[in-house]
C-alpha cells in the first residue's frame, strides 16, 4: 500500500539518500549477498522491504541508501547489477531528503493514491465548511463514493464477509492514517457504533461547535452500504473537534421509501 | 463550473444550452439572462448491471442542427453497441423543450431509461419545492413565480424527488437510480433533483423511443395547462411547425448570390450556411420584449475565470442591430433603439452593461475613469446609420423619438473630450484605464452621427458645433497616436504612449469612418494599419490565420479571436469595395485605370491591391468558420493548440460580423460579375 513510502526526518550535506529496487533471484542466499555487498560498499541501509510473493521466480529488494556524496549512483547501481543473483536495478535519488517513493504513483487499494499532510485535506474541508452552501451534504457524498470503491475493491480481492468487514475496514484506516476504529456493527439489524480515536479530520480541523468528520460518516456509509447492499445511514454524532474524547457515528439502515423518518432522527419539525 | 455549450435552441421566451452530447447545460426562462433554472439535466441507461450517463467520456457523438432551423440533431454511440439518437426542438409558441430520444442497440438490453434532473429553479438551490404528480404524471420544481415541469410520452413509470446535496443521501436522485430503480419519493424541499424512469427492454437490433417535454410557466396551472395542450400534438406536427417557423423567418433575409465563388471548394455553400445560422443564432440572443441582446449565453455566472457575458453591451448589440438592419431585419434596431432611450444615464452616457430589462447589470465601471465612453459613441453613431437608411415618414418618426436621447448623449462626449482626446476612461477590452484610439473614433463617429441628425432636426448651431470637435478629436488622434511604424497607437496608459499592436484600431476605419481611403494619406494610413495588424497579430493555424486582440494578450491563453479576425476581412473587404468604386469613377473621369502595382500615396489604384484584400478577406472568413463548433456557432476564441472553438459560444458579436462579412463578400462578387458582364 504504502510500502514504498519513506520519510526522511532530516538532512546530511555530505551525504545523499539513493533508493534501489533490486530484482534478484529467489535462491537460497542470493538477499544475504546483497545485503554483504551494501555493507562492503559503506552504503548505510535506512530502510528497506522485501517482496517474495508479487513475483514467482524473483523477489525484490527496495531499500534507502545513505552514501557518501561523492558515490556515483549510477555506478553503484551497475555495480549491484553486476552481482550473479541480480537481474535488474532501478535507482532513484531523494535530492531534498524529505518524501520520496520508489513505486511512482504510489498504489493504494487498487487505485492510484497520494501522501498528503493531514492539514491539506484538512483546511480543503475547511474551505467547503466555511464558503460552500450544503457543505456537510457534500462532504458525505465525496466520502460515500470513497467507502463504496474501498468495499468493492475488498470484495474482489478476499472473500469479505460477517466476520471480516469491520476488521478490514479497521485495517484500511490504520493504514493509511487516517484513524484507530472500533466497529460494533450488527449484520443482521445493519445497527451499530463506530468510534473512530484519532480521527485525522477531528485532530487536525482545530475547535469547532459542530462535529466535522462527515466525509468520514460518508466513507463509512459507502463502505457499509456497498457490502451489505443495502442503503446505510452513518451520522457523527459526536466529534473530538467539539471537545469529546473520540469521535463517534451511529450507524442505522436508511428510512426507505422518503425522508420523513429521517428528519425526525435529525430533530428537523416539518 | 464552467461548461460551454455546443448548440443553443430555444424560442421567445426560451433559451437552451446544450452540450456536444445533448447535455442541458443552461435553461434561461422568461428571459435570455434570467433566470436559468437547470445544474443538470441529462439522460442516462442502466444496462441492467450498470449506469451508462449520456454525457460521459464513452460516447462518440456527433451534432448539428437539422438545415436552416433551430432544431438540433445529437447521435450517440456506445462502444457496447448502444446507440441514442435525439432530437430536441423548442416549440415557437411555447416555452417546452421537447426532446426525442431513440434507443437502438446491437444487443438485448433488459435495464432502465433514466431522465436525472438537478434544477435550480429560480437560479437558486434554495428554497426549491418539487413533487411528482401521480396522476397527471408530471415532475415540477418550483421557486416563487418560475415552474418547471417535466412529463413524457410514454409516461414516465418510476419517479424520485431526492435531496442534491444531503446527508441523507440515499435519497438523492443521482444516487438512487445506481440500482436500476427509483424510491417513488413525491415530493420534497430545498436543494432537490429528480429522476424519471421508464423499462428498457431491447431485442438486438431493437428500438424504443421516449419523448420527454421540459415545460416552464409562470404558474402551476399555467405549466400544466401548456404541457397537457402540447402532449395531445403529433410530434411530427410540432416538428413541422417549428421547422417552418425557422425557415420562415431566414424567408425575410437579404439574399445573397456570390456569383463567382462557385469555383472555391465548398466556399460559397459554408458560406450561405454561415450567414443563416448567424440570423438563427442572434435571433435566439434578442430579447424580444425590449430589443436587447445577451453578448453570449451565460456560461461563468459565478464570474469564477471572466466577469460573465449573459448582459447587454451597447457596443456589441449597436453592431449587431445594424448587421442585422442590412440583413433585411430593421426591426432590431427599432426595438433596440427604444431600449437605448430607456437605459440612458442621467449624464446622457450609457452604462458597461445591462440586464437585457433595462436594469444595469454588475459592473466594474461604476465612476468617469472606469465607463467604457465607446459604447455611447457606438449607440450614437448607430443611430445615426439607422436614421440614414430609414425613409419617409418612419425616418421623421425616427428622429423625433431619439432626438434627446442623441442631444443629451452628444453632450456628454463634448464634456469628456473637451481637450480633444476623451478623458481617462476604460477600454472595450474592459482591461485597461487610459486614452484610446477605438474610443476616440467612436466617439468621433458619434459625434458626427450626432451632427448630421441635428442638422436633419434643423438644429445647424449644434451640428456646427458637434461636428468641430469631432474633427478636433479626430484631428487629435492622428496628431497623438498615429506612429511612423504606419499604425495607431492603442493609447496612453499610465500617462505613456502606448505602442502595442491593438486590433481595435481598426475601428480608426470600420466601422468609425474616421480615416477615409477618399483621402489619398488616409488611405496610405488604413492600408498600413491592415498591414502591420496583419504582421504583429496573425496567429497561424486551421490551415489559415486568425488574428489575437493586440500584443502580449494573455485572457484565456491569448487566442486568437473571431472579432479581431472578422473585424480585419471586414475592414479588407470594405477597402477593397471603395478602392474599387474609386476605380470605376476614375474609369469615367479619366478613361484610364492605373495598373502597375500597389496605391502609391497619390490616389493611385491597382488591381492587384483589390484582389489582394479581397483573397486576404477570405483567408480570415475561412479561418473563423473553420472555427466554428460543429453546429456551426461562432465563438469568441479559438484555442490556438488545439483550433476549436474556445470561452464564449456562441458570441453575438462574432455572428454579427460574418454577417457584415457575408455582405460585403457578396457584393464584391456581385460586383466583379457586373464587371465581366459589363466587359
Amino acid at each position: 500500500m504504502v510500502r514504498d513510502l519513506f520519510m526522511f526526518a532530516g538532512f546530511n550535506e555530505s551525504s545523499q539518500i539513493v533508493w534501489f529496487k533490486i530484482i534478484y533471484s529467489k535462491e537460497p542466499g542470493s538477499l544475504s549477498s546483497i545485503i554483504d555487498f551494501l555493507e562492503k560498499e559503506n552504503a548505510f541501509v535506512m530502510f528497506g522491504h522485501l517482496d517474495n510473493i508479487t513475483q514467482n521466480a524473483t523477489g525484490e529488494y527496495s531499500v534507502f541508501t545513505e552514501l557518501d556524496k561523492d558515490v556515483n549512483p549510477e555506478i553503484f547501481a551497475q555495480k549491484i547489477k553486476e552481482l550473479e543473483v541480480v537481474s535488474e536495478v532501478e535507482y532513484g535519488i531523494s535530492k531534498y531528503g524529505m518524501v520520496y517513493s520508489m513505486d511512482f504513483p504510489i498504489n493504494v487499494i487498487g487505485v492510484r493514491g497520494v501522501a498528503a499532510r493531514a492539514l491539506t485535506i484538512v483546511d480543503i474541508i475547511k474551505t467547503f465548511n466555511q464558503n460552500a452552501p450544503h457543505a456537510e451534504g457534500l462532504l458525505t457524498i465525496s466520502g460515500l463514493k470513497g467507502g463504496i470503491h474501498a468495499a468493492k475493491y475488498f470484495k474482489s480481492i478476499l472473500n469479505l464477509n460477517d466476520s471480516n468487514f469491520a476488521d478490514v475496514l479497521a485495517e484500511l484506516y490504520r493504514g493509511v492514517g487516517w484513524g484507530i476504529l472500533e466497529i460494533e456493527c450488527d449484520p443482521k439489524t445493519y445497527e451499530g457504533k463506530i468510534i473512530v480515536k484519532d480521527s485525522f479530520i477531528a485532530d487536525t480541523y482545530g475547535g469547532s461547535d459542530q462535529p466535522v468528520c462527515a466525509f468520514m460518516s460518508g466513507y463509512f456509509a459507502g463502505y457499509l452500504t456497498e457490502y451489505f447492499g443495502k442503503n446505510i445511514s452513518v451520522r457523527e454524532v459526536s466529534c473530538k473537534a467539539t471537545g469529546k474524547e473520540v469521535c463517534e457515528h451511529i450507524i442505522s439502515p436508511a428510512p426507505s421509501g422518503g425522508t420523513g423518518l429521517e428528519h425526525q432522527l435529525r430533530g428537523e419539525i416539518r | 463550473m464552467i461548461k460551454q455549450p455546443n448548440v443553443i435552441l430555444g424560442n421567445d421566451e426560451l433559451l437552451v444550452t446544450m452540450g456536444r452530447k445533448g447535455d442541458i447545460l443552461g435553461f434561461f426562462y422568461p428571459r435570455r439572462d434570467h433566470a436559468q433554472h437547470v445544474e443538470e439535466s441529462v439522460a442516462c441507461i442502466h444496462t441492467g448491471e450498470k449506469l451508462l450517463w449520456t454525457n460521459d467520456n464513452d460516447w462518440h457523438c456527433i451534432q448539428n442542427y437539422i438545415e436552416d432551423t433551430n432544431i438540433v440533431s445529437t447521435k450517440l454511440y456506445h462502444d457496447s453497441g448502444i446507440r441514442i439518437s435525439i432530437l430536441d426542438l423548442v416549440h415557437p409558441d411555447v416555452p417546452v423543450l421537447i426532446r426525442r430520444f431513440k434507443i437502438q442497440s446491437q444487443k438485448k438490453i433488459s435495464g432502465k431509461f433514466f431522465y436525472y434532473s438537478n434544477f435550480n429553479v429560480g437560479e437558486t438551490t434554495k428554497k426549491n419545492s418539487g413533487f411528482c404528480d401521480t396522476d397527471t404524471h408530471l415532475l415540477v420544481q418550483y421557486w416563487q413565480n418560475y415552474h418547471i415541469g417535466i412529463y413524457s410520452l410514454p409516461e414516465f413509470t418510476e419517479w424520485q424527488i431526492g435531496k442534491a446535496m444531503d446527508t441523507i443521501w440515499w435519497t438523492n436522485s443521482k444516487f438512487d437510480m445506481e440500482d436500476g430503480k427509483l424510491q417513488g419519493n413525491k415530493e420534497d424541499i430545498g436543494n432537490i433533483n429528480n429522476a424519471a424512469g421508464w423499462d428498457l427492454e431491447l431485442e438486438a437490433d431493437g428500438a424504443n423511443e421516449f419523448v420527454i417535454f421540459i415545460g416552464a410557466a409562470s404558474s402551476r396551472r399555467l405549466l400544466y395547462k401548456r404541457i397537457q395542450e402540447l402532449s395531445k400534438l403529433p410530434l411530427e406536427y410540432i416538428f413541422e411547425k417549428t421547422r417552418e417557423h425557422w425557415v420562415m423567418l431566414l424567408s425575410r433575409k437579404q439574399v445573397l448570390k456570390m456569383p463567382g465563388l462557385e469555383g472555391y471548394d465548398n466556399l460559397r455553400q459554408e458560406l450561405f450556411s454561415a450567414y443563416n445560422r448567424a440570423l438563427l443564432m442572434l435571433y435566439l440572443l434578442n430579447d424580444r420584449k425590449y430589443g436587447s441582446f445577451v453578448a453570449a449565453p451565460e456560461f461563468d455566472s459565478n464570474f469564477e475565470k471572466c466577469g460573465g457575458y449573459g448582459f447587454c453591451w451597447n457596443r456589441d448589440a449597436a453592431e449587431i442591430v445594424l448587421a442585422l438592419k442590412h440583413s433585411g431585419y430593421p426591426e432590431y434596431c427599432d426595438t433596440f433603439f427604444k431600449w437605448c432611450i430607456q437605459t440612458q444615464l442621467s449624464d446622457g452616457s450609457w452604462f458597461q452593461r445591462y440586464w437585457l430589462n433595462g436594469d444595469i447589470a454588475p459592473s466594474w465601471g461604476n465612476f468617469d475613469y472606469s465607463t467604457q465612453i465607446d459604447e455611447t459613441g457606438s449607440t450614437l453613431y448607430a443611430m445615426d446609420v439607422y436614421y440614414r437608411v430609414l425613409e419617409g415618414l418612419k425616418k421623421a418618426e425616427f428622429l423625433e423619438e431619439v432626438w434627446v436621447s442623441i442631444l443629451r448623449a452628444a453632450e456628454y462626449l463634448m464634456k469628456r473630450t473637451k481637450s480633444g482626446l476623451h478623458e481617462r476612461c476604460m477600454d472595450l477590452w474592459e482591461t485597461f484605464y487610459g486614452i484610446f484610439t477605438y474610443t476616440n473614433a467612436s466617439i468621433y463617429a458619434g459625434l458626427m452621427g450626432a451632427s448630421h441628425l441635428a442638422e436633419e432636426n434643423g438644429e445647424a448651431g449644434m451640428a456646427k458645433r458637434w461636428k468641430k470637435r469631432a474633427e478636433f478629436v479626430k484631428q487629435a488622434t492622428i496628431d497623438r497616436f498615429w506612429l511612423q511604424e504606419g499604425y495607431f497607437a492603442k493609447g496612453v496608459i499610465n500617462e505613456k504612449l502606448d505602442k502595442t499592436v491593438d486590433a481595435s484600431i481598426l475601428g480608426a476605419y470600420v466601422p468609425f469612418g474616421m480615416l477615409s481611403p477618399k483621402d489619398p494619406l488616409e488611405k496610405d494610413m488604413i492600408q498600413f494599419m491592415i498591414g502591420n495588424i496583419q504582421k504583429k497579430l496573425s496567429v497561424p493555424f486551421n490551415l489559415n490565420y486568425g488574428i489575437r486582440r493586440y500584443e502580449n494578450d494573455s485572457y484565456i491563453n491569448g487566442n486568437p479571436w473571431v472579432v479581431t479576425t472578422l473585424w480585419l476581412s471586414e475592414a479588407m473587404f470594405t477597402l477593397s469595395l471603395e478602392l474599387s468604386s474609386e476605380k470605376s469613377t476614375s474609369v469615367v473621369t479619366s478613361g484610364s485605370v492605373v495598373t502597375n502595382g500597389a496605391s502609391s500615396g497619390n490616389g493611385e489604384i491597382s488591381d492587384d491591391t483589390v484582389k489582394k484584400l479581397t483573397l486576404e478577406g477570405v483567408k480570415c472568413l475561412k479561418w473563423a468558420l473553420a472555427g466554428a463548433t460543429s453546429t456551426g456557432l461562432l465563438p469568441e476564441q479559438v484555442e490556438q493548440s488545439t483550433g476549436k472553438p474556445a470561452w464564449a459560444i456562441p458570441l453575438g458579436w462574432s455572428g454579427s460580423l460574418m454577417l457584415d462579412n457575408i455582405l460585403l463578400l457578396d457584393k464584391i462578387c456581385r460586383r466583379r460579375a457586373g464587371n465581366q458582364e459589363e466587359s
